[in-house]
C-alpha cells in the first residue's frame, strides 16, 4: 500500500470511528469498557 | 512485510488517539461522567438537605458520581459505608497511570476538597477528608473487600490495608461540609 492510499485509509477509519463514538452510544460504551478492562489489569 | 506491520500499528495508535480525544471532548461538559472519562458539573437530581443520612443504603450501590468543585469535573467511583460514615477510594496513586488518571485525588489532597456526590439521582454536598487513622481504615478496608474484591477474606482485607498503608490506595471520608 503506498503512502497516499494509506493516508486516505487512516482518514476514513478515523472519521468512521469518531462518528461511531459520537453517535452510537453502545459502541462508545463498549470501547470504554475495553479501555477500563485494560487499565484495571495493567495499571501498576 | 515490515511496512505492513508498521502501518497496522499506526492505525491502532491512531484509533487510540482518536478515542481519547473524542471521548474526552464528548464528556467534559456532560451532566456526569461516562464509564471511564470524566464528565462535567452534576446538574440534574434533587439537592439533599436535612439530617445526615443513614449511609447504609450505599451497600447496595456499586458506584456513585463524584464531582469536584475546583476544577469542575466528575467521575464514577466506588463507595463504602463504615461505622456510619461514608468513604470513597482512589487507587493506583503511586503508578504512572494513576498520576494521569487520578488527578482529582491530588487536587483534593492539595485543598480542593469540596465535592458533590450524586447517589441514586440525589446530590449531596460534601467535603473530602483524607483518611489517615489506621483503626478506621480497618473497617473501610473490610467493606471495600466485601463489596469490590469478592469478599472480606483476611487475605483480601490485609492486602487492601497494605495498599492504603503504602499509599497505593487513598481513602477519603465524604464528610458533611460543616465538619
Amino acid at each position: 500500500m503506498n503512502n497516499t492510499t494509506y493516508a486516505k485509509l487512516c482518514g476514513g477509519i478515523a472519521l468512521v470511528w469518531t462518528l461511531g463514538l459520537l453517535f452510537i452510544p453502545p459502541f462508545a460504551k463498549t470501547v470504554e469498557q475495553l479501555m477500563l478492562l485494560f487499565l484495571s489489569t495493567n495499571a501498576r | 512485510m515490515l511496512k505492513t506491520s508498521l502501518q497496522i500499528v499506526g492505525i491502532m495508535v491512531l484509533l487510540l488517539a482518536v478515542t481519547l480525544v473524542t471521548l474526552t471532548l464528548k464528556n467534559q461538559n456532560a451532566d456526569g461522567p461516562s464509564v471511564l472519562f470524566p464528565g462535567g458539573e452534576l446538574v440534574s437530581g434533587q439537592l439533599y438537605q436535612g439530617a445526615e443520612p443513614d449511609w447504609a443504603f450505599t451497600d447496595d450501590i456499586f458506584t456513585i458520581e463524584l464531582q469536584t468543585i475546583d476544577p469542575i469535573s466528575s467521575r464514577r467511583i466506588f463507595i463504602m459505608e463504615s461505622d456510619g460514615k461514608v468513604y470513597v477510594p482512589s487507587g493506583y496513586m503511586r503508578s504512572f497511570l494513576g498520576k494521569l488518571w487520578k488527578d482529582w485525588a491530588f487536587d483534593v489532597e492539595d485543598g480542593s476538597s469540596l465535592v458533590v456526590a450524586r447517589i441514586d439521582g440525589v446530590r449531596y454536598e460534601r467535603n473530602l477528608l483524607r483518611l489517615n487513622d489506621p483503626a478506621v481504615a480497618d473497617g473501610v478496608a473490610a467493606k471495600l473487600a466485601k463489596k469490590y474484591a469478592g469478599g472480606a477474606t483476611p487475605e483480601a482485607v490485609a492486602q487492601i490495608k497494605q495498599s492504603i498503608t503504602d499509599g497505593d490506595t487513598w481513602i477519603f471520608e465524604m464528610a458533611p461540609r460543616s465538619k
